[in-house]
């Protein structure tokens, strides 16, 4: 507890902590001092002088910018003086000097601070009769900010954030004088991945988002707090809609998840929602082998039958389930429920053969939690780039290294967003991981000083998969290690949306809801709550695609999931699939996974189902309501439901119900409850633990596999893949990335590759022709592919790299 | 584009001068402004690269100095136009200037052989009006001389200007205190501040 101290504030006397700033702890009692360039998240810079109270002091009385002056003991504060008002007054008419006061074609007008303090401190009308300050309006500063520079009032929020919080100053104050303005380098974009939170912040209208502009006025909009689910970091959102569509998603800070920050694929990618490619009604496929639109009753009953024809053939161990991992808990408990006691299959997974252990994501031994990072001495992350696959925990592993002064270690095959930060950056050859932990653990020859680092505790390490060609047991050995420390916490990550909440749901053959294993105990528990017996674990991921090519497995239930996109081995996977004797799909698209399907079933999605998710560290969070789906899409628990009841069984009613029903069967969400999550003021949904200290760590397996032949392959995931999620929206669509093989340039001179030219990368499994680019971040002998472009090259971890004769740059 | 070896290594030496590398950012952008004759975008994507930040933040910097010239000709004539210099007449010296090259204040000619600019005060009151030619000063200016100075300039071309030898053939009056002679003399439209590790050697 840090030291108080007592000052006065408005004739109030009240206690803050010792070298609290004055607008800190005036609006934390209530006092809201107006500022622009302030924001709580980041250094005090006293620019826009809107926030001057009147201090007293013994040296006398005076005006102070409350953003940069701290509290004192006995202080005297004057917010709202004569001397103040004047002062604000001043401010504000010299603020809007420039100003073109276009607030009716604004987008800001509305939620505008500038609008809004203008008439609560301004002065009313302005002396100023000389011309304005005159800009080119508005100029696209990328493919998703439009900058109009007449509005700006020079507050340096967008530029302090991308400097401070987001590392990657593409703006910056340019010609300084009379025509300061914000712009970028000419011909260099302002490409962040967090230009979104510049538009939030921008105090006027000078920055706005293109997915946003025009669309809607403030006023206009239903906004619901919510969890956004675009990666499994678990943001806390404001979902805005009009009209029953949703326009916009806002930041909402929260201590423990996101400081108020998002990317702009959480931020802007709900336009697949109102795609016109989204499904609109069940589709059948019928006698002519096509697929029709149904309705739910047909549907619903050829998808039963179809599955039922299936367990009477050949048991229910040949029926199987894939997905969940973009659902709700509710929903991937429906799912796990509907599979395991109402069809008795064990063979389920929400991974899709591209993450890490599920007992791993769900151990209960030395769990960090985000937040742990605040007081960390050291951070190792051993797994992805986190700029690309959890870009708001890059920010606060960011914060840790570069703000709060932690040790980071990033280990990794390639550069990675962090490295900047970074105090050691080791790079290994993918397959070569178990070999680099064994030098690590003995901190030999240029690992001492890693080694080291990791002594001095605490430590957070983040540990997830780094690379798809990577053994997926390695993160277990790593937490193994991890834990072994003194003073050490695991973060044990995977990327997709709530796919830490559906393994917490039992999605995986060897757990069961709750973060319980899948042992006789266990199954007879919950075979007792449920009233059924509970089958002995099946197929993960892998073995399913396995078994339905082989024919051991015949019918496949997907949810929401779409293997032929993101399974490593997306070629096997769809052969697998197309081989399928009858596949069911719940849905928001027709894709490459379902096509073949015999009956798709259009389901809500996010912002459309209220439901709860889980994110990386465990934290159970609420997602809400505000717009229905396309066209006849229903819930995916009634749809599951409805499934359950045509065979035989039942689910337990609708997601409320269901919520209830996991805090009575799942040990690790007993506390949990809708009414315990619901949002408001610090309260940031509930952290799931299993009440007996939970699952260990589990045994990482085997690790080596066969030398690697020729060049090892690192597939990586980027932030805008061609996923359907970024897709299906126009506006990331336009910032979607390109696949390259990236090349060591001694491996490129040896193979005769220049920068731009074609190659042919080729492994057992196939091959692509892509562009070559040269990266000296890669530990020779290593070609790095960004994951999923629908490429067929597999995942096996040796390449051959050819460049193709004649190819052009 | 990437710099000369010499220059490279003469960037290599400024940046190894400070403890952070971003520091050494405005005399890079001197050493980028001699390389090409003016600042290009090139040079700045050059400097940020140097210096770990980014082609920005270079840009935030270099825009602020009215000396990092975007957009300059072979030389660089500036006119005094602040007090001292202004009551002994730099607006008819400036106006002689504009007229004898065609080219107005702030603009460049368009063959690129010079450009005119009038400047804030340079430090020659006493030898005001005052004029610079690459940085190199002349004091004691008419419009007479500062014509003949600018016709100078588009004829010969000279290739080094230096101010001892500006001030014999076309200056007036000087300061009592002109500073110490530049023994070098100036090669382009840029400052050749011996410091800032720009000076020809």
């Amino acid at each position: 507890m840090s030291e108080m101290v007592k000052l006065t504030i408005d004739g109030k006397e009240v206690e803050v902590p010792a070298g609290e700033l004055i607008i800190k702890a005036a609006q934390d009692h209530g006092t809201y001092i107006p500022r622009f360039c302030w924001h709580p998240r980041m250094e005090p810079v006293g620019m826009c002088r809107m926030c001057l109270v009147e201090v007293e002091t013994p040296r006398g009385r005076g005006l102070v910018t409350a953003c940069t002056q701290r509290v004192a003991d006995g202080v005297l504060v004057d917010t709202k003086s004569d001397m103040v008002k004047k002062a604000q007054e001043g401010v504000l008419e010299f603020l809007l000097i420039n100003h073109p006061l276009d607030c009716p074609v604004c987008d800001r007008g509305g939620e505008c601070p500038l609008q809004d303090q203008t008439l609560s401190h301004g002065p009313g009308e302005s002396r100023f009769v000389e011309e304005k300050r005159h800009f080119e309006k508005p100029i696209p500063i990328s493919d998703l900010v439009m900058l109009d520079r007449e509005r700006c009032i020079l507050c340096a929020r967008c530029t302090r954030f991308c400097d401070e919080i987001s590392g990657d100053p593409l703006i910056e104050f340019i010609d300084r004088g009379n025509y300061t303005q914000v712009n970028t380098f000419p011909d260099e974009p302002f490409a962040s991945y967090f230009s979104g939170n510049t538009v939030q912040i921008c105090p006027v209208g000078a920055l706005t988002a293109t997915p946003y502009r025009f669309r809607a006025r403030p006023w206009d909009l239903e906004a619901v707090e919510s969890t956004c689910t675009m990666c499994s970091v678990g943001c806390r959102v404001s979902v805005q809609a009009s009209q029953n569509q949703v326009l916009r998603l806002l930041a909402v800070d929260s201590e423990p998840v996101s400081h108020g920050w998002l990317c702009d694929k959480g931020r802007f990618g709900y336009e697949y929602l109102r795609s016109p490619a989204r499904l609109a009604a069940p589709l059948v496929r019928g006698e002519d082998g096509e697929l029709h639109e149904a309705s739910w009753g047909d549907a619903l009953a050829t998808a039963a039958s179809g599955i039922k024809d299936v367990i009477d053939r050949h048991g229910p161990s040949a029926v199987a389930g894939l997905g969940g991992a973009r659902s709700t808990n509710e929903e991937a408990y429906a799912f796990g429920k509907l599979l395991r006691s109402v069809i008795g299959t064990g063979s389920l997974d929400a991974r899709i053969g591209d993450a890490i252990d599920p007992v791993l994501l769900a151990t209960g031994e030395s769990r960090a939690l985000i937040g742990d990072l605040e007081t960390a001495k050291t951070v190792l992350v051993w797994g992805p780039d986190l700029k690309e696959e959890l870009p708001v925990l890059y920010l606060r592993v960011r914060r840790a290294a570069s703000a709060l002064g932690a040790t980071l270690i990033v280990i990794h095959p390639r550069s990675t967003g962090l490295d900047r930060e970074a105090t050691h950056v080791v790079r290994y050859r993918p397959g070569e991981g178990a070999a680099l932990l064994d030098r690590l653990g003995k901190g030999e020859g240029d690992l001492a000083a890693v080694r080291a680092a990791l002594d001095e505790g605490p430590v957070v390490a983040i540990i997830g998969r780094g690379g798809l060609t990577e053994a997926p047991g390695l993160a277990s050995a790593v937490a193994a290690f991890v834990a072994g420390l003194p003073g050490a916490s695991i973060l044990p990550v995977a990327r997709r949306g709530n796919v830490h909440g559906a393994i917490d749901m039992g999605v995986a053959p060897g757990l069961l809801p709750g973060r319980v294993a899948a042992d006789q105990a266990g199954r007879d528990t919950l075979g007792e709550a449920w009233g059924t017996p509970v089958p002995a674990p099946g197929r993960d991921a892998d073995g399913i695609i396995e078994g339905l090519a082989d024919g051991s497995v015949r019918a496949l239930i997907m949810l929401g999931t779409d293997p032929a996109a993101d399974h490593p081995h997306r070629a096997r996977a769809t052969t697998a699939i197309t081989a399928a004797e009858f596949v069911v799909s719940l849905d928001l698209f027709v894709t490459d996974s379902n096509r073949g399907a015999d009956v798709i079933l259009p389901v809500e999605a996010f912002s459309e189902v209220e439901g709860t998710v889980t994110n990386i560290e465990g934290r159970v969070q609420k997602v809400n309501r505000v717009a229905p789906g396309t066209g006849q899409s229903r819930p995916a628990v009634e749809v599951l439901g409805d499934l359950a009841s045509r065979l035989g069984g039942s689910l337990g009613g609708p997601a409320d119900a269901l919520a209830k029903e996991i805090a009575e069967v799942a040990p690790a969400y007993r506390e949990i409850t809708w009414d315990g999550l619901a949002w408001g003021e610090g309260r940031d949904g509930l952290v799931a633990a299993a009440p007996d200290g939970g699952l260990p760590i589990p045994e990482p397996g085997e690790l080596t596999g066969p030398p690697v032949a020729g060049m090892a392959l690192h597939l990586g995931r980027v932030l805008y893949d061609a996923g359907t999620m970024v897709t299906a929206g126009p506006s990331l669509e336009k910032v979607m990335a390109t696949p390259a093989a990236h090349l060591h340039p001694d491996d490129a001179s040896r193979l005769g590759v220049t920068e731009g030219i074609a190659v042919t990368v080729k492994s057992r499994s196939g091959e692509a022709v892509i562009p070559a680019i040269i990266d000296s971040s890669l530990a020779p002998g290593t070609v790095y592919v960004p994951f999923n472009f629908g490429l067929d090259i597999g995942a096996d971890p040796g390449v051959e790299v050819v460049p193709v004769t004649g190819g052009e740059p | 584009m990437t710099w000369s070896p010499a220059t490279s290594e003469r960037a290599d030496a400024i940046v190894a001068r400070y403890p952070e590398r971003r520091s050494a950012v405005m005399p890079l952008l001197y050493l980028a402004m001699r390389e090409e004759g003016r600042l290009t975008d090139e040079g700045m994507k050059e400097v940020g690269d140097r210096t770990g930040i980014t082609a920005a933040q270079v840009l935030a910097a270099a825009s602020f100095y009215t000396m990092y010239k975007r957009e300059v000709g072979r030389h660089l004539v500036s006119v005094c136009r602040s007090i001292s210099c202004h009551l002994l007449g730099s607006e008819a010296v400036l106006d002689a200037v504009a007229d004898e090259t065609g080219v107005p204040d702030g603009e460049t000619a368009l063959d690129g052989s010079l450009s005119v600019e009038s400047v804030e005060c340079i430090g020659a009151c006493g030898g005001a009006p005052a004029i610079q030619v690459d940085y190199e000063m002349v004091e004691g200016m008419t419009p007479d001389s500062a014509r003949a100075l600018v016709r100078w300039l588009l004829d010969e071309s000279p290739e080094v200007i230096r101010s001892d030898d500006l001030q014999g053939r076309f200056g007036g009056s000087p300061s009592f205190d002109p500073g110490p002679v530049d023994p070098v003399g100036a090669i382009g439209p840029f400052p050749a501040f011996g410091p800032y590790g720009t000076a020809a050697t």
